[in-house]
Formats: C-alpha cells, sequence, structure tokens
C-alpha cells in the first residue's frame, strides 16, 4: 500500500537560495515519522514545501494526490494539519477563536463538541483561558493551543514543527505525551521536526536524518537510536 | 444649555456619517494595512447609484439596501481588478493605486452625472421634536439610527459570526490564517466588499445635508480619517467612538468659537489627527505596535 504522504526528489528555496537539494522521504497511514537534522539542514522548509509555503520541484502527493500547484488553504483543506515554527499563533484573537479557527470547516458539529471536550481534557488551562487573549498565554501555553487546534481540524496527517522549542522539559513531557495520544486514537500520521532527537526517536516508528537539504540517513526510529556512531556524528546525544 | 444639547446630538448625527466612513478606512486598513484613499469617492459613486435608482421611482427604503449590494459587489470588484494584482507590491505603490482610483472614479462620476449638485432626498423630515429641553430635527434622529443599526450589523458580523471570525484572522494573520485553511484572498476581497457598503451608508446619509455631486465626499474623508486617527487606525470600535467625537467636536467648535465658525471646522479634524499623532500616536483604542527583532 502506498503511504499517505510521499515526496519524490524534491527541491525548494528561497530566492536564488536552494536550501532543499532532492528530499525524498514517506509517511505511512497512521504513524508518527520523525525529521531529524543540525539547523538550517531544511526541515522546516520540507514542512513548508509540502503546505505550499516555499516554491518546489518534484513530486508531493498526499493519499495519492499530487499537492503540485496547490494553494496553502487547499492543502490544508485535503486534510493536513501544520503547526509551523512559532506555533501560528493568533495572539490579536482570543484563546476560543484559536480553537474556532481550527474547527471552522467542519460541518458535523457533534463530534466537533466532543472534540472540544477532548482538548479541554488534554490541556485543562484552555478551557480556564478560553475567553483571554492568546497572547497572554505562556509559551508552554501557546504550543498546547497549537496542537489542540491542529487536533480540531481533524487532520490525516499533522507536520508538527519543533514542539518542545523554547519550553521546559516537564512541559515537553506532557505535550508529547499528549501527541503520542493523539496519534493512537486517531490514527493520524504525524511528520515530526525535532531538534531534541533523543526524544523524536522515543515516539517515532521511522526517522529521518537530514544535511545539508539531504537525506543523510532512514531508518527505524529503534535502529537509530541503537546505533552510536549515528548518534554520535548525526544526532549530537 | 439647551443650545448646547442640540449641538451635541447634531453633532453626534454628523459623527454617525464619519464613523461610517472611519470603520470602512479601518477594515480596509485591517486587510492591507494602507488606508484607502479613494473610499470616500467610492461611497460618493455609490450615493449616485441609490440616486439613479430613487430618480427612477424606486422606494428609498429600496434603493437603499439594494445600494449596499451593489456597492458591495463594486467593492469586491475593486480589490480583484485594481488591488490584488499589486497586493505584493510595496506601500507607497497601493498608495499610488488608491489615490489613482480616487481621481478615477471621481472623473466618471463628474463625466456621467455633471457637477451640478442635486437634491438628494431624505426619509426623515426636517421637523424637530423636544428632547430634553431640546429641539432635534427629525433627520438627524434619524441618521443617528441608521448609522447606529449599521455599525452594529458590522460589529455582530465581525464578532459572532465564523465568517467575522475568519475574516480578522485573515486581516490580522494571514500566514497563519492559510495554514488554517482560510481562503485569505476572498476575505481581503470580502473586507473590500463590506468597507465599500458601510462606505455607502455614510454617503447616502451625507448627501441630503451637502447635496450630492463628485466632490461630496472630499471634506468627510478628512473628518473620517480624524475620526479613525483618533479612534487608532485599527480598531473598528475606535473608528465609531473616534467618529463620534470628531462629530460632536467640530460642531461645538464651530458653535461656540467664534474664529472657527463654518470655515475652520476642516482644521479642527486636521488639528485632531497632528494632535492624535504627537500625544497618542495609537489612539484610543489601539495598541502599541511591538515588532520583535
Amino acid at each position: 500500500m502506498a503511504a499517505l504522504l510521499e515526496m519524490e526528489d524534491v527541491r525548494a528555496g528561497y530566492g536564488p537560495t536552494s536550501v532543499l537539494h532532492g528530499i525524498s522521504l514517506s509517511v505511512p497511514e497512521g504513524e508518527i515519522v520523525s525529521l531529524l537534522g543540525a539547523n538550517g539542514a531544511g526541515k522546516t522548509t520540507t514542512l513548508r514545501a509540502i503546505t505550499s509555503g516555499v516554491h518546489w520541484s518534484g513530486h508531493i502527493r498526499f493519499g495519492g494526490k499530487s499537492l503540485s500547484k496547490m494553494r496553502t488553504e487547499d492543502v490544508v483543506r485535503a486534510g493536513i494539519a501544520h503547526v509551523p515554527e512559532g506555533r501560528g499563533i493568533l495572539t490579536e484573537l482570543t484563546v476560543e477563536e484559536n480553537l474556532k479557527l481550527g474547527s471552522h470547516l467542519r460541518r458535523d458539529g457533534a463530534a466537533v463538541r466532543k472534540d472540544y471536550e477532548r482538548v479541554f481534557e488534554y490541556f485543562p488551562v484552555l478551557r480556564e483561558r478560553r475567553h483571554l487573549s492568546a497572547s497572554t498565554l505562556s509559551g508552554g501555553e501557546q504550543q498546547m493551543l497549537a496542537v489542540a487546534r491542529a487536533l480540531l481540524m481533524r487532520p490525516r496527517l499533522m507536520l508538527l514543527d519543533e514542539p518542545s522549542l523554547g519550553l521546559a522539559p516537564m512541559i515537553v513531557r506532557a505535550i508529547f505525551e499528549i501527541i503520542k495520544t493523539i496519534n493512537q486514537t486517531d490514527r493520524v500520521a504525524i511528520l515530526l521536526v525535532e531538534q531534541n532527537a533523543r526524544l523524536a526517536l522515543e515516539i517515532s516508528s521511522q526517522a529521518y536524518v537530514l544535511e545539508v537539504g539531504r537525506v543523510a540517513i532512514k531508518g527505524a526510529s529503534a535502529e537509530l537510536k541503537g546505533n552510536e556512531s549515528v548518534r554520535r556524528s548525526y544526532l549530537g546525544y | 444649555m439647551q443650545g448646547l444639547t442640540q449641538q451635541v446630538i447634531s453633532g453626534i448625527a454628523t459623527g454617525g456619517i464619519f464613523a461610517s466612513l472611519a470603520l470602512a478606512l479601518v477594515l480596509i486598513y485591517n486587510a492591507m494595512g494602507l488606508v484607502n484613499f479613494a473610499q470616500g469617492e467610492m461611497a460618493m459613486l455609490a450615493t449616485f447609484v441609490a440616486f439613479t435608482l430613487i430618480d427612477h421611482g424606486m422606494s428609498y427604503w429600496i434603493a437603499f439596501p439594494l445600494t449596499l449590494v451593489i456597492a458591495f459587489a463594486g467593492g469586491i470588484l475593486i480589490q480583484r481588478i485594481v488591488i490584488r494584482p499589486v497586493e505584493r507590491a510595496p506601500v507607497l505603490t497601493m498608495v499610488i493605486v488608491t489615490l489613482g482610483l480616487a481621481t478615477l472614479v471621481n472623473g466618471l462620476a463628474g463625466f456621467i452625472f455633471g457637477y451640478v449638485p442635486r437634491s438628494f432626498p431624505s426619509p426623515f423630515s426636517v421637523q424637530t421634536v423636544d428632547i430634553l429641553g431640546a429641539f432635534v430635527s427629525y433627520r438627524d434622529l434619524g441618521v443617528i439610527g441608521v448609522s447606529a443599526v449599521v455599525l452594529l450589523a458590522i460589529y455582530l458580523l465581525l464578532q459572532r459570526t465564523t465568517v467575522g471570525l475568519t475574516l480578522r484572522a485573515a486581516a490580522h494573520h494571514p500566514e497563519a490564517s492559510r495554514l488554517l485553511g482560510v481562503r485569505v484572498s476572498w476575505m481581503l476581497a470580502l473586507g473590500w466588499g463590506l468597507a465599500s457598503a458601510v462606505g455607502a451608508v455614510s454617503g447616502i446619509m451625507a448627501a441630503p445635508i451637502l447635496l450630492l455631486e463628485p466632490n461630496m465626499m472630499q471634506t468627510i474623508i478628512i473628518y473620517a480619517f480624524a475620526a479613525a486617527v483618533l479612534g487608532g487606525i485599527e480598531s473598528p470600535l475606535g473608528a465609531v467612538v473616534g467618529g463620534v467625537i470628531v462629530g460632536v467636536t467640530v460642531n461645538l467648535a464651530g458653535t461656540y468659537l467664534p474664529f472657527v465658525g463654518g470655515d475652520l471646522q476642516l482644521a479642527v479634524a486636521l488639528a485632531i489627527i497632528v494632535g492624535v499623532l504627537v500625544l497618542k500616536p495609537n489612539g484610543l483604542f489601539g495598541r502599541p505596535s511591538v515588532r520583535r527583532v
């Protein structure tokens, strides 16, 4: 069976600077795949290519359909939720309004209400603060909001760009637990970009390591984790 | 005292006209970070549309909403045809485009309808009614009522509906909104449509007082700028409050300051603009703009 997301020889860049020099990867239905690598390796750009945030060439297929020439909003409507670098919180709006923007395209009212219950169960702080401006949330709370909003979109695939960035270890743990729960209960596939390789390899089934715009290594997460030389030279721990 | 109440109420009515146009300016400012210098001219053209409809025997209360629908569609059309191609251009380019649009619409109206001022009907009589000992005209009350209804409708649309939510999202955070599936480009067009319709209300309310001709809105737009700046150029509520304050201030200054009279009222508006920019650049309801480096 074909994977949910397939990228084949994808090249992308910003103006004259090319960042991705032919990336190929695939995310199977319902699995977590992590995308590792140093700063500037092209992890964020890979995610941005998928949702058309950057010009790209090559092939990207989602559920068998080409995403070529599609606009960001149409890629998203096709079932991909992208939590971008910086979390994409709309700080002019309230917490609740941010959540509503996650569910605004859904027409299954009863299921939406259930999902809100779930979201508030996962992140009780969002219920407490739902009438406050999203700008008043701490970094960790904003990350929770971003993940909650992505869940409300009911995607088939989530793209998460460094959910641990700038957060205290305890909060990172909590958020990763919930990411894992979402993956297991909803069978949502997740493509996870992370600096924290140890954490990412723990949660994912497969991993790709990028090096200056190319895939340097790929394999099962458990194998990469066990391979000492890979760990030392690419993952830095 | 009686005179004062009278002037204040009459100022609120004028303020309603300013507020509508100021709100139009704010809607577009939020959508593209720029004031639309053609807003007044678009309102004037819409008023000519209403005039034509009424002139052909249509009843005022049918012509009025119909004109708003036409103005709405016209605003969307202008955004798609004129503004969209320069969406990503430097700010100065867009300023020039809206200035050009203003000149174009003004000339077009002059070409079609001529420059002879025409009297425009008002459904409200100029007879007065006694309120708290002050004589207030039904026309002023009507203008206040219509403005209030329109402004309330826009408020409810923006704050209480999903379309309003996506509209605000698209205006403030286009990139993040796209990632949530919002069709940002159409939302901006919708913003232009709404602005155009709200502006048309101000034109239709102003026409019976000022007489309808192509340059009718050119002073009103200055007052509207003052109102929008006073309220904090990004705040719809600020535009409304600013409109009323400017309306009342200008009216009182014209009545009670002998040297202002009827001639220097516009100078009062400009003084408000300068004063706000110097003392409180973010206006009454604006947020200080913080840029992270």
